[in-house]
């Protein structure tokens, strides 16, 4: 069913969810608007990763109440393969290690699924590779890592780049960033956030849900969002931030 | 012949049922252990009976005229091809182990006037094809091995069935690895359903300080089981990698005993098991440490992963160890695909079915690329995706 969004890319409207018998997000609303950074901050066990599966289609997450509509379309009911195809992206906090799969046997497969889904015509591996490669030296990545199995043995700072690489290659329209800067150091940091930046085209969104603001040195937010107990509490430009460094968020009040 | 006719027969009997002069030994150890049944331990899981049931036509083992070609072709037991130069010949077995657990290893001794000998020379790589032509047989022979200590030797072990029906393969290796040397052996085996049956039997001694490289890659159909009998001797190792993926109603896998016999000795053996449809996948593994093995380091550990909620893996690692000072674990899992992984997959745009696929390959990949060779690398690749694409599998 189309829905009005009011300009914007994605439209939380009064979400609800689950994860086993605990309630999570209790009537969150949230509107992204395109070419945008929206960060998310709140305290531990404010729901915050919970809100980035629930729009994605995670397993762990039941949908109990409100909607999610992108582009015009609500997606509760859609898998995260098809969520994914429409151009929805998360950059996981612990992105999974999947020995045996091999990095850019994996990402071609992902691409080439995404450009079936637009009607364009697969990459072959040659040009891939060339596609792949210009990434990589974005990023810092060794070359060596293409040809590993997917994330076996990374490290910390490795998984986050080569989220940021898939996010790259994939051209998604709404980037999620769950935690994109822990365990980042501050040469890893630096290329993952340009790796962001150049992602910046006024049109795509960003949801980057941060427990600090160091990556906000990096990425420059649009909008803060305060999430606490389930729910958007506070929504503010960037000056919000100083504020929560020096007062934390018990101090936000419910606007 | 039914093999069942020989069930209970005391020593003399099976001699003149098997038309067998002297090897006593063998008589009374077969006679002793009696033939398997589904009370057997070894063959509690596999459907032997009905294999012993069936009348088989025996076959003469004639030896031919040996052409040189590029690799060892052993057509229903008779060596018709060999790599020039190569030292292969027909003798008895001089070396028979005396306690080997499985009634089917003497069986196959005695139905076995002679055995082929295979002496490798060197560090070569050398191919070995069984090639079975005749149907509604039982086919047998047994394969004698032994290589050059300091030297390091390969062989490549692969089985092509022409269009045959209803016959039973009962063959087997006693390989002897030789001091301070390392024999790799990787044995690739695509049974079709309704094709033929196999049961092997094998006896591998490892000298001092040698290493026995085995990988076993056991797809398809059809009833097959490896029984494997592996002596250690001072610090000599095994490492042992079974990677088994059926369809439809086979039941094939492994039971194995690896004996600790030396000081120092090492043995590492993982079993990866992919299960689909009705199949039934086998892993009953002992490893035993003798009193006379300290300082022993022993690994052992299954994976299965069931691909349909009919599909059913017996794993049963065991360990038996009669000394203190030693180092040795053992585990098996059986589970489902992993739901983080699946789901990482698809949150990129890849579907279901796709990342299914993704990492049932991926997981059988992680033991077929311990084959370090890319040709026989790719080869195992391609044998295993053709029989895993070709099992259709539900969403």
């Amino acid at each position: 069913m189309t829905k009005s969004n009011n300009g914007s890319i994605m439209t939380i409207e009064n979400l609800q969810a689950k994860i086993g018998d605990k309630n999570i997000l209790k009537g969150l609303n949230l509107e992204l608007e395109p070419g945008k950074v929206h960060a998310i901050m709140g305290p531990n066990g404010a729901g915050k990763s919970t809100l980035s599966k629930a729009l994605v289609g995670h397993y762990d997450v039941e949908i109990t109440g409100g909607d999610i509509i992108y582009k015009g379309k609500s997606i509760i009911d859609m898998d995260a393969e098809e969520r994914a195809l429409e151009g929805i992206f998360l950059s996981f906090q612990h992105p999974v290690e999947i020995p045996g799969v091999n990095n850019a046997y994996f990402l071609r497969t992902a691409l080439n699924a995404k450009r079936k889904h637009e009607g364009k015509e697969e990459l072959n591996a040659a040009e891939f590779l060339r596609l792949m490669k210009s990434h990589l030296e974005m990023l810092g990545m060794k070359s060596d890592m293409i040809s590993r199995s997917l994330n076996e043995g990374f490290s910390g700072g490795e998984k986050k780049r080569n989220e940021i690489l898939q996010m790259l290659i994939l051209e998604p329209e709404v980037i999620i960033l769950d935690e994109i800067d822990s365990g980042l150091d501050i040469d890893a940091l630096r290329a993952v956030s340009e790796g962001i930046n150049k992602m910046k085209d006024g049109k795509r969104s960003f949801l980057v849900i941060t427990h600090y603001s160091r990556i906000l040195d990096y990425i420059e937010p649009d909008y803060i969002h305060v999430l606490k107990d389930g729910r958007i509490i506070k929504t503010a430009g960037p000056e919000l931030v100083a504020q929560l460094e020096e007062h934390g968020y018990d101090a936000i009040e419910e606007a | 012949m039914k093999l069942s006719s020989l069930k209970d027969l005391q020593p003399n009997e099976l001699a003149a049922s098997l038309n067998v002069k002297g090897r006593e030994v063998l008589l009374e150890r077969l006679a002793t252990l009696g033939l398997p049944s589904k009370k057997s331990e070894a063959y509690r899981y596999f459907d032997v009976e009905s294999l012993l049931d069936t009348e088989y036509k025996l076959l003469s083992y004639m030896p031919k005229t040996i052409e040189v070609g590029e690799k060892i072709i052993i057509e229903n037991g008779i060596v018709v091809s060999a790599p020039k130069g190569l030292r292969i010949y027909y003798e008895p077995c001089e070396m028979i182990d005396p306690e080997h657990f499985d009634p089917m290893y003497y069986l196959g001794h005695l139905l076995s006037g002679h055995t082929i000998k295979i002496e490798i020379d060197g560090d070569v790589e050398l191919d070995l094809e069984h090639h079975l032509t005749q149907s509604d047989a039982l086919i047998n022979y047994r394969i004698v091995l032994y290589n050059q200590s300091n030297r390091h030797a390969t062989l490549y072990e692969n089985f092509v069935a022409d269009d045959i029906q209803n016959t039973l393969l009962l063959y087997g290796y006693d390989m002897h690895i030789a001091r301070d040397s390392t024999l790799n052996v990787v044995k690739l085996q695509t049974m079709k359903n309704e094709n033929y049956d196999m049961i092997a039997s094998h006896k591998i001694n490892v000298a001092k300080q040698a290493n026995a490289l085995l990988k076993t890659f056991d797809l398809g159909g059809d009833k097959g089981l490896q029984l494997l009998k592996i002596d250690l001797d001072t610090h000599a190792h095994v490492e042992a990698g079974h990677l088994l993926y059926l369809n439809k109603e086979s039941k094939r896998g492994m039971v194995s005993q690896i004996i600790h016999k030396g000081e120092y000795s090492t043995s590492k053996q993982e079993a990866k098991n992919i299960l689909d449809g009705h199949a039934r996948g086998i892993f009953d593994a002992l490893i035993r440490v003798e009193e006379t093995a300290k300082f022993t380091k022993a690994q052992q550990n299954s994976k299965a992963i069931l691909l349909h909620e009919e599909a059913y893996m017996v794993a049963k690692p065991q360990l038996e160890i009669y000394i203190d000072e030693l180092e040795a674990s053992h585990g098996a899992t059986t589970g489902q695909l992993d739901e983080k992984q699946l789901f990482y997959l698809q949150s990129r745009g890849i579907s279901y079915l796709e990342a299914r696929k993704m990492l049932v390959i991926a997981f059988a990949n992680t033991l077929i690329e311990t084959v370090k060779d890319a040709r026989h690398q790719e080869r195992i690749k391609a044998a295993f995706e053709e029989v895993f694409y070709a099992t259709k599998h539900n969403a």
